[in-house]
């Protein structure tokens, strides 16, 4: 008798244990409100306000101004990119800033899409929403959100947005796409309150696609993307039918990433890696921890300091294109730290690199971006979010330069219904930039699958 | 022959069990000896010195020969450079801090605007120039820089004994740091003084930048033992705090027949060795096992606990050392042309390394020891000289390599050592850490105030420190 209540017992604990283990966490979210003072009573605001970009004399006026007062600092000699922005390629850049970039004309540009902003928890949310113009008899366009990270923009994707909206084949998928800019970044408002981390960001498009009329939509990120987009999906799986992701370096690093770290060189079959995974790992310390050493500074400082570190950029257009620009280079191919003219022109046109920044410089949210860096570090980075795995069907686009490599069997731990795994042929950090067709032809891949499931 | 025989004789006459215990002690003294040799053998091939080595930092090739002259200097400025300053700082963009930040996110922007008002309409730069020119200054060329220097003798006393000393400062400070604190080194009635040379670090202020890679502390501890050493000095003093500390070490280290005492209000402990962290884990409970003090205690770990208070502070204070030490270039770009984000960058280190409860402040406590026209007048010399980036790349030059493994950190200092340790500098070293590395500790001394700034912020407390550790080294 006894025997058998404490066998009992023992099975009944195994199956709790087992039960509790396997029960898919959703990630709670309250909601926040983010703008100046208190919230005033009343509705809140819904509407949807159509938005164009504008610039005015006034505006090139003081930007020419302040690039003819720079006061530049020579770089060593045969510094190249290792100091940062080289001073001599600087110059070239700045030169033709000033006198080759026509903003009006990129306006025009950025205008070619829709732009709208609307109210949410207490700040407007910017957004560009393109509805395709020729979608077959019978089929619905497929919405899909694309979020961009820093220090990059919505305009990272506008060269992607064509081959989603208007594929040439007409087998693919056709797309009504939506990229807001994360708050405090580009033309939508920053938080007036402290605490505003990804999480936040992620209810807050969730309203959007909402107010949108989505009831459900894939989602697409890399960079700040990633973790604002596998946030949405913690928070709402049922809604995210697909999550397409560039980035996703392991955020607890378990026993299997560790094991195939210290022996995926001798046993690489064991954990899924290829040739390119082992040249990418090994030597350990040197790819994973100097590399990111030497990479980390800026984070370090803007997880901190971000008023201080972002404070003189706010005033020095061309002190904001170095610190941003020397990230296009650098984090599109190390070895271009080696160059005199950091690679920049090798992937980018100077006029989608300084329109970029020009985002930034035009709206004055440097500051404001790099507060999103403290608001998600400062509290440690042991969060919720980032113990939960992602059970929304996953499809990953493995780019050979990406900032930290993550094989398979890496994006598998926190991934587990991952779909796709695409190791691409070419491409760095900014891929959506960098190699458009490659990755909307990854995002087509993926969905198609999705899609045929139904 | 004849005593092995006695010996042996006498071994076998005793029985097993003391035979047992003559093995035991026998072995005992025998490897005490063994460790006790290769203790001293070790410790003396253990360097005592560090080579001197040579550079050329100017740009292009060395030329044959060298100009040895020195010539005066005055700081001056113009009509135009003031203009251009003010309409840098009307044409800031602002941005709004967080609601209740304090000086948590960085500088407060609202607190910056009143700072900024009173640089605009109340600072006035020729009237500081004029107090930065009652000090004869000078430059002179070293391995193809500029170096400037300030040159401080005494007014003639009778019965007063003068002895040269070099106070050195570090980032983001400059000669000025140590305005407060020369007239009590080299004016006062007591029965030593001081003949004060304070150079800027090459690459900060008015010493002209290095062109050339690879220029680190001990590349400026050898261009400072030259100056001394062209000045006619052949024995002297050291002083100094942050990089300074590092640079002074280094010249005691390169040349210590040169270096009569060093004087430091900046440690770093490397926390590592097992004897460091083994003092971490027990020392809060058996102090005085591990050489601790009560107020060590007090220091190291606080209220908040070691972890805290040491690691995730240092973590939380570091971003700046970080960028600083990988892409100094980026970093500095935009600081040298927005004046305002230059007082922002450099002002809110002296709020938090003064003391780190300013972060939770409005104001950041920054006028409560300081005053405006006193920090301001340190970021005029930045800003006139255009020196911010080039006073980052001191830190990559320094940290590229690790440093860990550089032929200095693994070297003693056996000058005779005084050590000032002030509460709030952003480490607290123990004298049994710093034991370490300065093996000739004449003096240390727990500061009563004062944070990182020392010289700035509290000069009467380190210039009677300094006075007594020299009196010390000099038997008087």
């Amino acid at each position: 008798m006894f025997t058998e209540v404490l066998l009992a017992l023992v099975v009944g604990g195994v199956i709790y244990f087992l039960v509790q283990r396997s029960k898919r966490h959703q990630l709670k979210s309250e909601d926040g409100w983010w703008g100046e003072g208190t919230p005033m009573d009343g509705e809140e605001d819904l509407s949807i306000r159509p938005y164009t970009v504008r610039t005015d004399d006034e505006e090139l006026e003081d930007l020419y101004r302040r690039i003819d007062q720079t006061r530049s600092f020579p770089s060593l000699e045969d510094s190249q990119f290792t100091y940062g922005f080289n001073s001599h390629y600087l110059q070239k850049v700045v030169t033709y800033w000033r006198h080759d970039f026509d903003w009006r004309r990129q306006v025009e540009k950025l205008n070619k899409f829709p732009h709208y902003k609307t109210n949410i928890e207490g700040i407007d949310v910017h957004y560009v929403h393109v509805r395709p113009k020729n979608v077959p008899e019978g089929v619905t366009a497929v919405p899909l959100l694309m979020v961009h990270g820093w220090p990059g923009s919505f305009y990272e994707f506008y060269r992607m947005i064509p081959l989603l909206t208007e594929p040439s084949n007409p087998d693919d998928i056709v797309f009504e796409v939506v990229c807001p800019s994360i708050p405090g970044y580009g033309f939508s408002e920053a938080p007036h309150k402290k605490g505003f981390d990804s999480v936040c960001a992620a209810r807050v498009f969730h309203k959007l696609m909402k107010r949108l009329g989505f009831q459900q939509f894939y989602a697409h990120g890399g960079d700040w993307g990633w973790i604002v987009t596998t946030n949405m999906a913690q928070l709402e799986p049922k809604i995210i039918k697909g999550l397409h992701l560039n980035f996703a370096p392991p955020s607890k690093p378990g026993l299997p990433v560790v094991l195939s770290i210290m022996l995926g060189r001798s046993f690489p079959k064991l954990f899924g890696f290829n040739e390119h995974d082992i040249q990418r790992i090994y030597p350990v310390v040197q790819n994973l921890v100097v590399e990111s050493v030497k990479e980390s500074g800026y984070m370090h400082i803007q997880a901190t300091k971000p008023d201080t570190v972002g404070r003189g950029l706010n005033d020095s257009p061309v002190g904001l294109a170095a610190y941003i620009l020397e990230k296009f280079s650098t984090w599109t191919d190390h070895d271009f730290r080696n160059l005199d003219d950091g690679g920049l022109t090798r992937k980018f046109s100077l006029d989608d690199l300084l329109t970029n920044v020009m985002i930034y410089w035009t709206s004055g949210c440097i500051i404001s971006s790099m507060r999103f860096y403290k608001e998600n570090f400062s509290k440690g980075l042991d969060q919720p979010h980032s113990k939960m795995p992602v059970h929304v069907p996953t499809g990953f686009a493995c780019f050979p330069n990406e900032l930290m490599h993550t094989p398979k069997l890496w994006v598998q731990q926190k991934y587990r219904e991952l779909k796709t795994f695409t190791p691409m042929a070419r491409g760095g950090h900014f891929a959506a930039m960098e190699e458009p067709e490659l990755m909307a032809q990854d995002i087509q891949n993926f969905t198609k699958m999705q899609e045929k499931r139904k | 022959m004849q005593t092995i025989e006695v010996l042996k004789q006498a071994i076998s006459s005793l029985d097993p069990t003391q035979q047992q215990q003559l093995l035991v002690a026998g072995s005992a003294v025998a490897v005490g000896g063994l460790l006790t040799c290769y203790y001293w053998v070790y410790q003396g091939t253990k360097a005592k010195r560090i080579p001197i080595g040579g550079g050329w930092w100017g740009a292009g090739e060395k030329p044959q020969s060298e100009d040895e002259k020195v010539f005066p200097f005055q700081v001056q400025t113009s009509d135009e450079e003031i203009q251009d300053l003010y309409d840098r700082i009307d044409r800031t963009r602002y941005t709004e801090p967080l609601e209740d930040a304090g000086f948590q996110y960085g500088f407060n922007s609202t607190y910056l605007k009143k700072v900024v008002s009173h640089w605009r309409h109340q600072f006035n730069w020729k009237k500081q120039i004029a107090i930065l020119n009652k000090y004869p200054q000078f430059k002179t060329n070293i391995e193809g820089l500029d170096v400037h220097f300030i040159h401080v003798r005494p007014p003639h006393r009778e019965g007063q004994r003068v002895l040269p000393l070099m106070l050195v400062h570090g980032w983001p400070g400059s000669v000025y740091e140590f305005y407060r604190i020369l007239p009590l080194l080299t004016d006062s009635l007591d029965s030593l003084a001081f003949e004060v040379i304070c150079p800027s670090i090459p690459g900060y202020g008015f010493s002209e930048a290095p062109r050339k890679q690879g220029f680190n502390s001990l590349a400026a501890a050898r261009v400072f033992h030259k100056l001394m050493e062209r000045l006619g000095f052949s024995e002297y003093y050291l002083q100094g705090g942050d990089w300074g500390s590092l640079i002074t070490t280094n010249m005691a280290q390169m040349k210590p027949e040169c270096v009569k005492g060093l004087h430091l209000n900046m440690l770093t402990s490397k926390l590592r060795g097992f004897g460091v962290l083994f003092s971490i884990l027990i020392g809060r409970y058996v102090p005085w096992l591990v050489g601790f003090t009560r107020e060590d205690v007090r220091r190291l770990f606080g209220s908040v606990g070691f972890m805290e208070r040491n690691i995730y502070e240092i973590i939380r204070e570091t971003g700046y050392l970080h960028i600083q030490g990988t892409k100094p270039d980026s970093a500095g770009c935009g600081l040298n042309d927005s004046p305002v984000g230059l007082a922002a960058y450099i002002l809110e280190k002296f709020s938090t390394w003064t003391d780190f409860n300013n972060r939770d402040l409005e104001d950041g406590g920054l006028e409560r020891k300081f005053t405006l026209d006193d920090l301001l007048t340190n970021i005029m010399i930045y800003w006139t000289t255009g020196s911010i980036v080039s006073s980052m790349r001191f830190y990559k030059e320094n940290l590229k390599t690790n440093i860990d493994n550089r032929l200095d950190n693994n070297t003693g200092v056996y000058v005779p050592t005084g050590l000032a340790a002030f509460p709030n500098e952003l480490m607290h070293v123990p004298q049994s850490w710093a034991r370490d590395r300065f093996r000739n500790i004449y003096s240390y001394s727990y500061m009563p105030r004062g944070g990182h700034f020392a010289a700035f912020e509290e000069p009467q407390l380190l210039a009677d420190d300094l006075l007594q550790f020299v009196k010390k080294v000099e038997k008087l």
